[in-house]
């Protein structure tokens, strides 16, 4: 194959996979977005809009609390074991997040340990914390996967000289590694955030899907086509896609940035 | 600055550490106060590991290590308060340079007008005054290693570690830095712990020089030393004694030689029985005429000039390597084929024990 035709045939698929995406996702957005102002007035598309804002922010802080020692540990300790804790990390990743779900429902509503926790009040089955839960479940692996990269790329020598100057290992790692990290966190949260608002499946299976209850934008999609209601779903769908194409975008400009900013890192 | 720095040695006893593939083994070394003293090995001798154990970045698996009368095996590195500048200076790529410089004060929390006080001694002493606002990659290398050197001088170390600094350098920065860095040293007074791979640079820095090849400190003493009587065929090797022979010693009449190809050779030794030796090519004179004592009849069988010297090789029972001063080879042909004489005084042959 000459090199003009190599050319051609790879531009020629990837603008037919990009004509592709944009077709899928324009139809819903022409569709839906002339009903998103009459939605926002109904009290269910608010409750879902609210559920589901209140729902990710939470369980993406969890998961940035979680995934910086996580991924420190993977990153930094040279522990016995090491690349075995860092796949199985990794299996809610390559999970379809309905089995995340099961699992879940599983551990927390057969246990003796889901009874244990709910004795003690911390119920997750047909719950909002099961919401969280499940989305912290299934999106935590993503984080540890970026921020663990983004920690390897920071020279591991520039910790030691910090603790030459005096810094304890935190120290150095809060005023040298974290700032290093900066970008990566932020489009790190980007992604988790956006993946938290969208999650469906997992929330499904653990949390339910009840009106007023447990109704997520997802969820409420989900509703909305089971009875049949296509504004809303419209409107819940538009939603979403703006959203993630929202954070996409902030994502991309925050992974540039890092590297224009710290050449050489 | 001098004033305030501690006079304490650093000891080193028995250290052994593995990490991956690579172990330092067994290595015992006294560094006294106020000295410059140079690890010299080649790339991958583990030169850099010795310097992080002594810093305390990796905990060595065995042995101890003592500053003065402290055991400090067990210290943390920000608590041993050593400098230390790797080769490729390891700035903080976020900070400018004046942050960079005072990050340790910032850590020990002194008040503000100390630190300007601290930095801007420390500043003039490197001259990088004009340089306190930029980035660390927009510094070129020789500006970079004064900035590290700067950042590990504040904190006023008790044992500055220097990580091949030099290596990265062009040849003229780098000589310049290699005075500066000895200006500082007798300024300072800092005991100085200098890793380096180049010979020449051992030569014009250390006081004394440690040899350390695949994680053994095999040899310490003065440059002179190091160079003109290594112990082992490895570091005689790696000083650039080319000529590297083992043979038994051989005594007659009162006298002890070598063999080297037919000839017998004599030698300034106490050894006995098997042993190696070694012979710096620029110790070998070469000549159109047989020479008295030790001297060998060879061919020549290549000759490369390099600037004012030639190098010579030659067949002399076993292959020979001179360095012949280009201008002081009339009279002689050093044709490849020509026969000449290799003259070599009993003092130029460093005999060493063979194991």
């Amino acid at each position: 194959m000459g090199a003009k035709l190599f050319k051609t045939v790879n531009v020629l698929i990837t603008s037919l996979v990009l004509l592709f995406i944009l077709a899928a996702v324009s139809t819903v957005l022409v569709r839906g977005i002339p009903y998103i102002p009459a939605s926002l007035k109904a009290p269910e598309l608010v409750f879902a809009i609210r559920l589901s804002l209140i729902t990710s922010i939470v369980s993406t802080t969890a998961c940035l609390l979680v995934a910086i020692p996580v991924s420190y540990t993977l990153a930094r300790y040279n522990l016995t074991g090491r690349r075995i804790a860092a796949n199985l990390l990794r299996i809610p990743l390559t999970l379809p997040p309905v089995v995340s779900g099961v699992c879940l429902l599983l551990l927390f509503g057969t246990t003796t340990f889901g009874e244990i926790l709910a004795r003690m009040g911390l119920r997750f089955v047909f719950t909002v914390p099961g919401i969280i839960l499940a989305q912290f479940f299934v999106n935590l692996p993503a984080l540890i996967t970026v921020l663990k990269a983004a920690i390897e790329a920071v020279d591991i020598r520039l910790e030691y000289v910090a603790r030459t100057l005096g810094c304890t290992p935190s120290r150095a790692f809060l005023k040298v590694t974290l700032p290093l990290i900066r970008n990566n966190i932020l489009a790190g949260l980007v992604l988790t955030w956006g993946k938290a608002l969208g999650e469906f499946g997992a929330v499904l299976m653990l949390a339910g899907a009840t009106r007023f209850k447990t109704e997520t934008l997802p969820i409420s999609l989900y509703l909305n086509m089971a009875t049949g209601d296509m504004e809303d779903l419209m409107a819940s769908a538009a939603i979403l896609i703006l959203i993630a194409v929202i954070s996409l975008a902030v994502f991309e400009r925050a992974g540039v940035k890092l590297y224009e900013r710290v050449p050489g890192l | 600055m001098k004033e305030r720095l501690p006079v304490r040695s650093l000891r080193l006893f028995r250290i052994t550490k593995k990490i991956g593939e690579f172990q330092l083994r067994d290595i015992s070394l006294e560094v006294f106060p106020g000295e410059y003293f140079v690890i010299l090995g080649p790339t991958g001798a583990g030169k850099t590991v010795l310097l992080e154990v002594i810093a305390g970045m990796h905990a060595p698996d065995a042995g101890e290590i003592w500053l003065g009368e402290e055991n400090i095996t067990a210290w943390p590195p920000e608590k041993r308060r050593f400098g230390f500048v790797y080769q490729d200076y390891a700035l903080f790529p976020h900070l400018n340079v004046r942050e960079n410089i005072v990050f340790g004060l910032k850590n020990k929390k002194l008040p503000p007008d100390e630190i300007k006080r601290e930095l801007e001694a420390v500043v003039s002493l490197l001259g990088v005054a004009h340089l306190l606002r930029r980035l660390p990659y927009t510094l070129s290398g020789g500006e970079q290693q004064r900035v590290a050197v700067a950042r590990a001088l504040i904190m006023k170390p008790r044992v500055l570690l220097l990580d091949e600094p030099l290596s990265a350098l062009d040849p003229c920065t780098k000589e310049m830095l290699q005075q500066e860095l000895k200006r500082l040293h007798q300024l300072t007074g800092t005991l100085i712990i200098h890793v380096t791979h180049d010979f020449e640079e051992a030569l014009y820095l250390g006081e004394r020089i440690g040899v350390i090849m695949g994680g053994k400190l095999l040899q310490v003493g003065s440059p002179e030393e190091i160079f003109t009587r290594p112990r082992t065929a490895a570091v005689a090797r790696f000083v650039g004694a080319e000529n590297i022979y083992y043979s038994d010693i051989i005594l007659r009449g009162g006298r002890k030689y070598v063999s080297l190809g037919e000839a017998l050779l004599q030698v300034e030794t106490d050894l006995t029985g098997r042993a190696g030796f070694s012979v710096r090519p620029e110790q070998i004179l070469v000549s159109s005429l047989p020479q008295p004592g030790n001297c060998l009849r060879g061919k020549v069988l290549a000759v490369y000039p390099r600037r004012l010297l030639t190098r010579v090789i030659i067949d002399a029972g076993e292959r020979l390597v001179a360095l012949v001063v280009a201008r002081e080879d009339k009279g002689c042909s050093l044709a490849p084929g020509s026969t000449v004489y290799c003259t070599i005084p009993p003092a130029a042959i460093n005999v060493f024990p063979h194991y």
